[in-house]
């Protein structure tokens, strides 16, 4: 069992700010007694998390969570404020490519410099200076000052020297695939490469799509904290789901109903279930595939059975699917006089990943008027790479008859 | 200082040779002559010193005739430069590298180290030069003295060195430190025996030049070189000791404030 690389414990950051100029005297007072600053900003609290071997974890956030900040901590290039930090392993900070590159030197010095930043020893160095010129490829280029680079060949060198030092812990912000299209391909083949050969990665982004396809697991920092921390396909999700409901937020939503008016249809309660045992009421998790049952009351004021209508929407209110009772002939079932109950079930639901929201409307018996609404939320859990809502059927190739 | 910091440091060897390397160069890259100026200038400056001290005002120190005078300000001139630049330029190289504090993790006092290192390298080789320079044209310079002012160099060294580490992080949070040195550093040009003898300051004020610790190590360089060569003896080890104790301060200064670097720059 190989020992983890790298093991947070409770790790935090304050970062000390003082607003006027006595209070920089203060804080200068404070910091060389080793007393706490009295105005601080709290960054980072109780992070805590181990990354073994050939492992891979995505940082998912919004701007100022705390993203870069911890990954700077593990970098080594601060210190935490609270909490232990154990590093078993050579570790390659990819933060800001060719930020220790001096304009007015040549490439191949820079190369020195950069390297010896970056841990390379004099001996190693020599030994990886070929192959750091190879990977940037930038030709003659290599003998000018950096100052007379386009942005993209500092990067190429930024990148060849970073991977020459071979990390054993690559932390990468944004700095996947840079360069032109044929360079970027070379980066991510590099990249696909080390991790198929047991590489560690530490990836921060803003693309979900890029921690699902590099990650197996995914932390979503949220004001400095651990939010979610779990398998990189739910955590993303989830992470998207928040920001779509935050992009809908000032939509005007239907708020769920406790009380009815008693003079019309209404539904007066809606479950959601994965079998007819369990129910929730509240958030739903479901996993892609598996089967929801849908049940509820109805409330008839004329004690007449009423039609329900079931209706699934994405959150952002985009809809997916709609059955009214009516249409498949189904007639909810009389529980008292003016009580009546439904059951619906999805035998295999093939929506993917994400947040939806299952509706349920009462309709007079006619199927003609629609009275009431009432939502639940329900979270489709699972690790896929489809696109899109819903699972279609599909089969590759053409021999579509294999099967029968 | 910590065995574990100490191994740290050691691990960065080859860093600190390219900071002093490029400290070096930075000096004189691009420019077409490169490192002959680093040859050039301490001859020119030797140049103008003794026209204007020696042609000009016509000054004298001691038993020395004006003639000689350029072979006493040079024995002081090259080392107070050493110091005072190397306390500039390390005061500063810390903020002048924010870029690499916030992103690169390496011990940062290595900059330091470099800045205040390369800046003795170029000037106290520009003070061998003069010495030869100056002994070739047959100024009064005695040899024997130089393991004293080897000593005496050293201790300017080690003091700069630990000054700037903690003025180089106390500048990070407060900006002045900067605009303070400068003048602070022309006053004690004036209050160090370098263009005149301890000998030749007023009684009255003797006590308020003595009680600035350059004038030992300036004195020393003097006596050593020109005036009563003679062997390191221990007042000259005591000084070394007081100059790696300003050292151990600052480091230690340094190292309280280093944590929060990242915070400042």
């Amino acid at each position: 069992m190989a020992a983890s690389l790298l093991k947070l414990d409770g790790i935090g950051k304050d970062y000390a700010r003082s607003t006027n100029r006595s209070g920089h005297l203060r804080l200068l007072y404070d910091l060389l007694r080793g007393n706490v600053p009295t105005d601080f900003f709290r960054a980072l609290n109780d992070i805590s998390f181990t990354l073994e071997s050939g492992a891979s974890l995505g940082l998912i956030g919004e701007n100022g969570a705390g993203k870069s900040t911890l990954l700077k901590i593990i970098a080594g290039v601060i210190p935490p404020t609270r909490g232990r930090l154990a590093v078993n392993g050579r570790i390659s900070a990819l933060l800001e490519l060719g930020s220790g590159f001096h304009p007015e030197y040549t490439g191949l010095e820079n190369i020195r410099l950069a390297g010896s930043l970056a841990g390379l020893s004099d001996k190693g160095l020599r030994a990886k200076r070929e192959e750091i010129i190879d990977f940037a490829d930038i030709g003659e280029h290599i003998q000018q000052p950096i100052k007379t680079y386009s942005s993209g060949m500092i990067v190429r060198l930024g990148f060849a020297i970073a991977t020459a030092v071979r990390p054993e812990i690559l932390i990468t912000d944004e700095v996947l695939a840079v360069g032109d299209e044929s360079f970027q391909k070379k980066c991510i083949a590099w990249q696909e490469e080390y991790l198929k050969n047991g590489g560690t990665l530490l990836l921060c982004s803003h693309s979900t799509y890029h921690v699902q396809k590099l990650c197996k697991h995914a932390l979503w920092m949220h004001h400095g904290t651990m939010h979610r921390y779990g398998p990189a396909g739910d955590v993303t999700t989830e992470y998207l789901v928040y920001h779509e409901e935050k992009s809908t937020q000032e939509r005007k939503r239907h708020a769920e109903r406790t009380v009815y008016d008693g003079g019309l249809y209404a539904v007066t309660e809606l479950k959601l279930a994965s079998t007819d045992l369990s129910t929730s009421t509240g958030l739903h998790r479901q996993r892609l595939g598996h089967p929801l049952l849908v049940s509820g009351e109805l409330h008839s004021p004329d004690g007449r059975a009423p039609g329900v209508s079931v209706g699934i929407v994405r959150t952002d209110g985009t809809p997916v699917y709609g059955i009214v009772s009516e249409a498949d002939s189904y007639t909810p079932v009389r529980v008292d006089a003016h009580r009546f109950e439904f059951k619906l079930r999805f035998p295999n639901l093939p929506l993917l990943p994400g947040k939806y929201t299952v509706r349920a409307h009462a309709l007079d018996p006619e199927g003609m008027r629609l009275f009431d609404t009432v939502e639940r939320d329900i979270f489709i859990e699972g690790s896929t790479r489809e696109l899109g809502l819903c699972r279609l059927e599909h089969q590759w190739g053409g021999d579509a008859g294999a099967e029968g | 200082m910590r065995a574990d910091s100490a191994a740290r440091l050691l691990a960065h060897r080859a860093l600190f040779f390219s900071f002093v390397g490029r400290e070096l160069r930075n000096r004189y890259v691009g420019s077409i002559s490169g490192a002959l100026w680093a040859v050039l200038h301490p001859i020119a400056q030797l140049a103008i010193f003794a026209f204007v001290f020696a042609a000009i005002f016509r000054s004298r120190a001691g038993n020395l005739d004006e003639s000689q005078y350029i072979a006493f300000y040079a024995c002081g001139l090259w080392p107070w430069i050493a110091f005072r630049e190397g306390l500039a330029r390390g005061t500063a190289s810390l903020q002048n590298a924010a870029h690499l504090i916030k992103k690169i993790a390496f011990p940062n006092e290595l900059l330091v180290g470099a800045a205040v290192t390369a800046t003795f390298i170029v000037h106290l080789g520009g003070f061998a030069l003069a010495l030869i320079v100056l002994k070739l044209f047959n100024q009064p310079l005695d040899f024997i003295g130089l393991p004293v002012a080897i000593l005496a160099c050293a201790s300017l060294y080690f003091a700069a060195l630990g000054l700037s580490l903690a003025l180089s992080a106390i500048q990070l949070i407060i900006r002045d430190v900067e605009q303070v040195l400068g003048p602070v550093l022309d006053l004690l040009f004036f209050l160090t025996p370098i263009l005149y003898p301890l000998a030749a300051v007023p009684k009255s004020l003797q006590p308020l030049v003595s009680a600035n610790p350059l004038t030992f190590l300036l004195e020393r360089l003097h006596e050593a070189l020109l005036f009563k060569p003679t062997l390191p003896d221990i007042s000259d080890l005591i000084a070394l000791l007081c100059a790696a104790l300003v050292l151990v301060a600052g480091y230690t200064i340094f190292k309280r404030l280093s944590p929060h670097f990242e915070d400042f720059v």
